[in-house]
């Protein structure tokens, strides 16, 4: 990872969502799991898909396209659950994130990346934390944490202090 | 922090809680000379350990409040109450050194000095005993005897942080001594790790005091050093002329001399005194290679929980094997898989007792809060504990702290009468604080009873009625009354003080208990006493439920709270006038969970009711279909869905697929109309 970092690349994991395409940092992910039963938590936000059983643990999976406001689709044999591992104030936190499909490892070169236009963004802003051209389309590089964290439905501050 | 700090910091808290039962105990039995030592040697180890770590203000502290209790060891100070509180405060006051950047908190620097200065006037004598306790010294007329000690330091002594120099000067306070160093383990310089102690030492000493102060001046390095101390005899051979001279010849700083060796000079300059009776050294005491039991190993609660999740594991994938071999029905696979789950269930059984500790951890914290409480408020009570060998879950020995604090504040304050008082009423004069635990079935009970004033009904009754509880005609028996203090913002004192009675109370404690699974409740009879009773599941962590399905997902229902299951058809519900229902000669209001779980997919033909214990009264939650009991193993869902609280948990099924537990008190009360048990009433 260091490495990586002093010689200005990065590695990132694509997926597609709708006709988008989004990276996030691969050092985030855990693995990718084929779509399998969700058990839905009653009363649940609905972007909230439910939980899965992964290896023993209980696993919330969010509908990356429903937090997007992306119209609802069926599943297919591409549908996959990325699960991930993210550090927040050094406490780890597990989730799971409902994806249409996932594309390829990307490594990219941290000076290729270029923030995200402020204005005319179909998504917040702030979720984005850069843009990668690749041929004619743009893939949008998420900050994931923020994703989550903006919502107050997944109070991770107070998840911190219990 | 580095690692090796946490280590000690946990360490550290170990030790104090270790110090304040030992202090709690003394109290009761200050002649204990045991009990005096132990206590001595905690702080000694404190002390020693802090140094180490670089905290210096807990080892300037430790060595104050040690030197009192050296005064104490050797009779030359008495415990006294006040000696008691101050100890007992500086507990406190390590434990907040403890946090690393306490020495910037004025706070804290401000009671350091307070206390030191305390300290120190007690070391000089302003709480000297009277002449007469002081324990009689040893005799004026000394006899002096010549001993000869072997220490051999571990080569790691070093690292424990012992200076095994200090330890050879220490015999300086013992009398005339002469040390004579030897280095025959001493490898060559490049192989020479300077972190290791390679020297060892024979000492002479000439003494009037007994071979256990000299094993004192080891007594905490027993287990880092090999020693041999043995009586050369009667008199002072360092005052022999020959016998030094002799020594001097033998003396090579690469080889022991050796007690036979030194024997042989004694015998020489005996026999050439022409002294008849030899010395015959006894070997009185040898230390070497003693071996402590380990009887517990330190682990730290991830491993556990770790070992936990992987057994919970190993208990589904069994669930999931045994379908499979019920499914083909093959002889042997049966009897394997039949095996395995009797291995299973027993390995589950006993990784989950690794997690329960006995009772007893939380009592010093009780014993002290009587102790302090009391004082406070004049008034004089006994703390009695029984059943604290009952082993319970960590976690929830951790969270049934508070609530029982928040019992035994309000039995001080509210309960236990004043001495003046408790005389009028012809009772003792001490009043008493019961705690008892016990098992019952697949619960564990603690009961804390205090023989007080007791709760007078009416008076809560009134006071429910003026804070508009309940209304003024509201026909309540005894027991319904006594659950009003389970209310929010309840109270009856009339005065608020600092230790109860800001109305933040016993519906604390009742939630805190709920949130362990757990029942309260008040029995309370007036001027005998109030016995407040908590009924506990044994684990966390299992539970036995009821398997039910709604909607093609799988829900789990608390056996415990399981009152009966009736089967209806689908119309019936819908027609039913008032969501009551007609079972077993009287009406029961159901929750139509489909409706409120907002699920839309076609509803069968026949349903299920679930009929669910809340409170007094009995509520139905509607099923598609109860597939039975079973055993789950509780997980948590995380903080994703905090907010859904009707949901407890989940378990995972033996197919691999989750199933959550639901809370049915939660689902009641948040799906209900609050007139909803009225009409049942």
């Amino acid at each position: 990872m260091i490495m990586e970092k002093e010689s200005g690349f990065q590695t990132y994991l694509s997926f597609q969502l709708n006709t988008e395409v989004f990276a996030i940092n691969v050092a985030m992910v855990l693995n990718i799991l084929e779509m399998k039963h969700i058990t839905r938590v009653p009363k649940a936000p609905d972007y909230i898909k439910g939980v899965i059983n992964l290896r023993g643990t209980v696993l919330p999976v969010l509908d990356m396209r429903i937090r997007f406001g992306l119209p609802e689709m069926v599943n297919t044999v591409d549908t996959s659950i990325i699960v991930l591992s993210l550090d927040f104030n050094g406490e780890e936190f597990r989730i799971g994130i409902l994806v249409d499909a996932v594309k390829e490892v990307l490594e990219l070169k941290s000076a290729e990346i270029t923030p995200s236009p402020t204005i005319g963004s179909k998504y917040n802003s702030d979720f984005i934390e850069g843009m990668w051209r690749q041929n004619d389309s743009f893939i949008m590089i998420l900050d994931i944490l923020k994703v989550l964290t903006s919502d107050e439905n997944i109070d991770f501050c107070d998840m911190v202090e219990e | 922090m580095d690692n090796f700090k946490r280590k000690f910091v946990e360490e550290a808290h170990d030790l104090l809680n270790e110090l304040e039962v030992v202090l709690l105990k003394i109290e009761s039995d200050s002649e204990n000379k045991e009990t005096i030592e132990h206590i001595f040697r905690i702080m000694h180890t404190l002390k020693g350990n802090s140094a180490m770590f670089g905290f210096n203000l807990i080892d300037q502290y430790t060595h104050q409040l040690e030197t009192i209790y050296d005064l104490i060891r050797n009779g030359k100070m008495i415990i006294t109450s006040d000696l008691m509180d101050l100890t007992l405060a500086s507990v406190d006051h390590i434990r907040n050194l403890l946090d690393e950047d306490a020495g910037s908190k004025i706070e804290i620097t401000t009671t350091h000095s307070i206390l030191l200065k305390k300290i120190s006037q007690i070391i000089e004598g302003k709480n000297l005993p009277a002449a007469g306790i002081k324990l009689d010294s040893s005799p004026e007329v000394e006899e002096l005897k010549t001993y000869y000690v072997h220490f051999k330091p571990n080569p790691e002594i070093l690292s424990n942080g012992t200076n095994p120099l200090y330890l050879v000067e220490d015999f300086k306070a013992l009398g005339e001594y002469l040390p004579l160093p030897c280095m025959e383990l001493l490898p060559a310089l490049d192989e020479l790790d300077p972190e290791k102690c390679f020297t060892s030492w024979e000492i002479i000493l000439v003494t009037s005091e007994d071979i256990d102060k000299i094993n004192e001046i080891f007594i905490f390095a027993e287990d880092s050093c090999t020693l041999d101390i043995q009586e050369l005899g009667a008199g002072n051979l360092l005052a022999d002329q020959s016998f030094c001279s002799r020594l001097k010849e033998s003396v090579s700083l690469n080889k022991t001399i050796g007690i036979q060796k030194i024997q042989e000079i004694i015998v020489s300059r005996d026999s050439t005194k022409e002294k008849g009776d030899t010395l015959k050294p006894q070997n009185i005491n040898d230390v070497s290679n003693k071996l402590k039991n380990i009887s517990s190993i330190r682990v730290s609660s991830e491993k556990l929980d770790e070992l936990i999740n992987l057994v919970s594991e190993l208990v589904t994938t069994q669930a999931g094997l045994s379908l499979i071999a019920e499914k083909i029905n093959e002889k042997e696979l049966l009897a394997v898989a039949e095996d395995i789950e009797k291995l299973s269930r027993r390995l589950r059984d006993n990784t989950f007792g690794i997690r329960l500790i006995p009772v007893e951890n939380m009592i010093t914290r009780f014993q002290r809060l009587v102790r302090e409480l009391s004082h406070e408020l004049k008034k004089d009570i006994a703390f009695i504990a029984e059943g604290t060998d009952i082993e319970m879950d960590k976690t929830m020995i951790e969270g049934l702290i508070d609530p029982i604090m928040h019992i035994i504040r309000n039995s001080i304050d509210h309960g236990i009468e004043e001495a003046g008082v408790r005389k009028k009423l012809g009772k003792e004069k001490q009043g008493k604080i019961i705690f008892k635990a016990y098992y019952s079935g697949s619960n564990v009970f603690i009961k804390i009873s205090d023989d007080g004033a007791g709760i007078d009904v009416n008076l809560i009754r009134q006071h429910a009625i003026k804070k508009g509880l309940i209304q003024q005609d509201a026909a309540l028996n005894g027991k319904e009354i006594l659950d009003l203090i389970f209310l929010p913002g309840f109270t009856t004192s009339e005065n608020i003080t600092k230790i109860s009675g800001r109305g933040v109370g016993m519906d604390v404690v009742k939630r805190k208990i709920s949130d362990l699974r757990g029942e309260v409740s008040v029995e309370t009879k007036i001027n005998s006493g109030t016995t407040i009773t908590i009924k506990l599941p044994l684990t966390l962590s299992i539970i036995d439920g009821l398997l039910v399905e709604i909607d093609k997902a799988f829900f789990v229902i608390p056996l415990s709270s399981v009152n009966k299951c009736f089967e209806f058809k689908h119309e019936t519900l819908v027609n039913a006038v008032n969501n009551l229902i007609f079972i077993n000669d009287g009406h029961i209001p159901f929750i139509y969970l489909r409706k409120e779980f907002e699920i839309t997919s076609p509803v069968p033909e026949i349903e299920q009711i679930v009929v669910i214990e809340y409170g007094d009264s009995k509520i139905g939650l509607t099923v598609d279909k109860v597939i039975g009991e079973y055993q789950a193993v509780l997980k948590s869902l995380g903080n994703t869905f905090r907010k859904q609280d009707i949901i407890s948990g989940a378990t995972i099924l033996g197919d691999g697929t989750v199933a959550l537990v639901v809370d049915p008190n939660k689902i009641i009360s948040q799906f209900t109309y609050k007139n909803l048990t009225n009409i049942n009433n």
